[in-house]
């Protein structure tokens, strides 16, 4: 089993992390899908607002293939199709009229029969889970991978990992989930350290990667494990989601249970809750702490901000809850500021490297500036072969060829992300990296 | 006391945001404020949290940083004053003071000179006042002699800021160190007022004209005292015979510059930097390692017909002239310097290697750091293209169809 000790990477010390057993909650009243989240498809709907819909009943196909389905995960009624700028379909949401409806039944799937597997997934309302290397798009309906990347990993700050989102009774799911992806490419299963999950690979390569984030992003695994060659893509998705394919190729009921993670320092009490999925945020929260808060989907480093009266993420299981106030500092910049924790040395929590968590605020904490390269970022930047400076040099001066050259399409957000919380000169390599790659597909399409 | 301050600055902020009567000023509020307070600004996008770590804090430890140079410099400069007058013995405290008052005018005006450059710039290109300029300030006055006519401080330090740094769009995108710009500016353009022999003494020029020098005294700087002797002499004793011991070299107890004598607060200064993490470590054993090697080399060259330079010892190279400081504050400059790791090695000892050649080989100037870290911010792109290169046919490799 090769072992990949990551030692660059930043692991963020932010308070708020959920313990304990998961909290089982009760179906909640509306649960909702947001299309935009599944990068890569233009969704066109099966519903209309008011048609009654049944549990793994189509809601909306990717209109380039019909047969890419996604599926509704309760019976219930279309309440709502909520629009936003460009009559973008931003919330489909759905009152749940019968929690415990078994709903549509599937039949068990030949998981050694690759077409079967890849129509079970496509109508199954699994696709979506998966990712391609470059860009982090759905893949096609009719795409090959060169490589499948399943992570078990999990680095993100606060973000819930395996050992949570994966139970003792899904051993056999994923087994089933994995040997049915073996059928569409060679599949590498990547594993935290201690993890006992390699009993379920079957034939795939496991490899065990350790350290800092973003050591257990897919997308940098990708990098160091198979980088796509030529026009060619890898996929990648996360080995929870894998479960839940293993568990619809297995037949039976479309699986709507799933673990969330609510944490953050505007939690009352962060907590692990076992729960419908495309359940509210509130729902999953629960009570919380301060009045002026931010919602995030995701991590705080690259989750998505969104009103408190929306519903979770379809991928990520976390719910970060952030206190929404700066508070400022009289010569902050000057003094030696011992209780402040940061990745420089400058201040003296850097220079100890001490990890106890902080109650960290969304500031800016300084003005943006030109990047000064004082040969910061490759300490975050874990993808072989990456020049920070320069490949965001090329972005920003529009020069796409050499941005490929350097590395626009092996960047990752995770990492770029990780880039713009450490910068002393406050760019947002995020948004850079992003514009970079729409400028790529545009003038690739 | 800070919801005083807040409540001043909210207080007027009005007139200066788009819109307001004095947005034109901007710039100087932001400043202002953002020097009291740590800005109060929200993420928008991308990452919701950030590092405390921003360019204001960067720059005021480089200012730390700088703090032994000052002060081993001021009392330089009271201590040569009173061997110029003959005094033996001055109090540590009397040469400090007696420092002080020769260098501050200076950086007084470095820093009013410059800073009014800098805003104007600001406010015309509608950006924040950059602080890199804070650093620039201090390090260009470090570079000149305590006679300095002030004028020409404020004349070359406006060089440095525009021609050095903002013409290329402020600090980040400047291709030479402002700070040295605005020497070699100097350098060039008033040659008697920053090298020879009589520039260096606070006592120094008074005494000179006057007659009223001691014996033995020359007012040269080590390097000049070396390289000005015959053919074939052995420069170390050239120095010694001149009265200095090679403590007095490394402490910086001799004629020099106002804050480059001191190799000794230099080194202090570059602990404080790389332990830091703002300076690179390797630009700094790069230049020690090329100035090393050398000298080194060149001693093996030495012989009864070759310049006096020849025959100095490596480790009195190090310590000498303005390699030290230059190689600490001034190459260490991220935006002027090679950005890749590799290339900062490189680039390190491509500077030592000239820095000791122009001092060796060039008859015309006995120091040659300023030159040689120029000439190198010149190349610094260069390098790096070769190092970016290697990575780009390593990825090509890597994503080529088997």
């Amino acid at each position: 089993m090769p072992d990949h000790a990551l030692r660059n990477g930043l692991d963020i010390p932010i308070v708020g992390r959920a313990s304990g057993e998961p909290v089982v909650l009760d179906a909640p009243g509306t649960v909702a899908f947001c299309p935009t989240e599944f990068k890569g498809i233009v969704p066109r709907l099966n519903v209309r607002e008011g048609d009654v819909i049944e549990r793994g009943a189509p809601l909306f196909h990717a209109k380039a293939a019909h047969e890419m389905q996604f599926l509704s995960p309760v019976t219930g009624r279309v309440k709502e199709v909520r629009r936003g700028h460009r009559r973008v379909i931003t919330d489909l949401v759905i009152e749940v009229t019968d929690a415990n409806a078994p709903g549509v039944q599937y039949a068990a799937v030949d998981l050694g029969d690759a077409k079967a597997v890849r129509a079970a997934l496509l109508e199954r309302g699994q696709w979506g889970a998966f990712r391609t290397r470059p860009l982090d798009n759905i893949p096609k309906a009719d795409a090959t991978p060169q490589a499948i990347v399943v992570a078990a990993t999990e680095t993100g700050p606060l973000m819930p990992g395996a050992d949570v989102l994966i139970g003792s009774g899904d051993a056999e799911a994923l087994a089933a989930g994995l040997k049915a992806l073996a059928s569409l490419g060679p599949v590498h299963l990547t594993l935290p350290p201690g993890s006992n999950l390699g009993g379920s690979a079957g034939g795939a390569t496991t490899h065990n990667f350790s350290g800092p984030h973003p050591a257990g992003d897919p997308a940098v695994q990708v990098n160091l494990l198979c980088p796509p060659r030529g026009a060619g893509q890898v996929w990648y998705c996360r080995a929870w989601d894998v479960v839940e394919m293993g568990k619809v190729l297995l037949g039976g009921s479309f699986p709507n249970q799933r673990i969330y993670a609510a944490v953050g320092a505007g939690v009352a009490s962060p907590r692990f809750v076992k729960t419908t999925m495309g359940s509210p945020l509130t729902h999953i929260v629960g009570a919380t702490k301060g009045d002026k808060l931010r919602w995030i989907r995701g991590s705080v480093l690259t989750g998505q901000a969104v009103d408190s009266e929306r519903w979770v993420s379809h991928f990520r299981r976390a719910v970060h809850v952030l206190p929404d106030e700066v508070e400022s500092e009289i010569l902050g910049w000057a003094l030696p500021m011992f209780g402040t924790w940061s990745f420089f040395r400058t201040y003296l929590k850097g220079f100890t490297g001490s990890s106890s968590p902080v109650d960290m605020r969304p500031g800016v904490y300084g003005g943006e500036r030109a990047m000064v390269p004082i040969g910061v970022y490759h300490k975050v930047v874990v993808s072989p072969d990456i020049l920070p400076e320069f490949l965001f040099k090329s972005i920003v001066a529009n020069d796409l060829e050499e941005a490929i050259q350097l590395g626009l399409l092996d960047m990752t957000r995770e990492e770029a992300a990780l880039c713009t919380y450490i910068c002393p000169s406050k760019i947002e390599f995020g948004e850079l990296l992003d514009q970079g790659l729409a400028q790529y597909e545009k003038e690739a399409s | 006391m800070k919801h005083l301050i807040e409540s001043q600055f909210d207080k007027y902020r009005h007139l200066f945001v788009e819109g307001g009567k004095l947005h034109w000023a901007w710039p100087l509020f932001e400043g202002q404020e953002t020097f009291f307070l740590t800005p109060r600004h929200k993420t928008k996008t991308g990452a919701h949290v950030r590092d405390r770590m921003d360019m204001k804090r960067l720059m005021i430890f480089v200012l730390y940083a700088l703090a032994p140079a000052i002060l081993l410099g001021a009392y330089n400069i009271g201590l040569q004053g009173a061997i110029n007058e003959g005094v033996a013995n001055p109090s540590v405290i009397d040469s400090i003071l007696r420092g002080v008052v020769s260098m501050l005018p200076v950086v007084i005006t470095s820093y009013a000179a410059g800073g009014l450059a800098e805003l104007v710039f600001c406010i015309v290109r509608k950006h924040e006042i950059n602080e890199g300029f804070l650093v620039t300030a201090m390090l260009f006055p470090l570079t000149l002699p305590p006679t300095i006519p002030l004028w020409m401080v404020a004349v070359g330090i406006i060089f440095g800021v525009v021609i050095g740094k903002e013409v290329f769009g402020g600090v980040g995108m400047n291709i030479l160190n402002p700070a040295l710009t605005a020497r070699a500016f100097v350098f060039f353009t008033y040659p008697a007022a920053i090298s020879g022999a009589g520039v260096w003494d606070v006592g120094g020029k008074d005494l000179l004209s006057t007659g009223a020098v001691i014996d033995g005294y020359t007012g040269a700087t080590p390097l000049l005292a070396a390289s000005s002797g015959p053919a074939g002499a052995n420069a170390a004793q050239l120095i010694h015979d001149a009265g200095w011991s090679y403590t007095d070299l490394a402490l910086g107890f001799i004629p020099g510059s106002m804050g480059e004598v001191s190799s000794v607060a230099a080194a202090l200064g570059a602990v404080f930097l790389i332990v830091t993490g703002i300076a690179s470590w390797r630009i700094i054993v790069g230049a020690v390692a090329g100035l090393l090697v050398t000298a080194a080399v060149l001693n093996g060259f030495a012989g009864p017909d070759s310049v006096a330079m020849m025959s100095l010892p490596p480790h009195y190279h190090l310590v000498m002239g303005g390699f030290a400081f230059g190689a600490v504050f001034m190459a260490t400059d991220p935006c002027s310097a090679a950005v890749t790791p590799m290339g900062r090695l490189i680039y390190g000892f491509l500077i030592g290697v000239l820095c000791v050649l122009v001092r060796v080989v060039n008859p015309a100037y006995p120091e040659g750091m300023m030159l040689a870290i120029l000439f190198m911010n010149v190349f610094a792109p260069l390098i790096d293209y070769f190092i970016v290169q290697r990575s780009t046919r390593r990825r090509a490799a890597r994503m080529a169809t088997a």
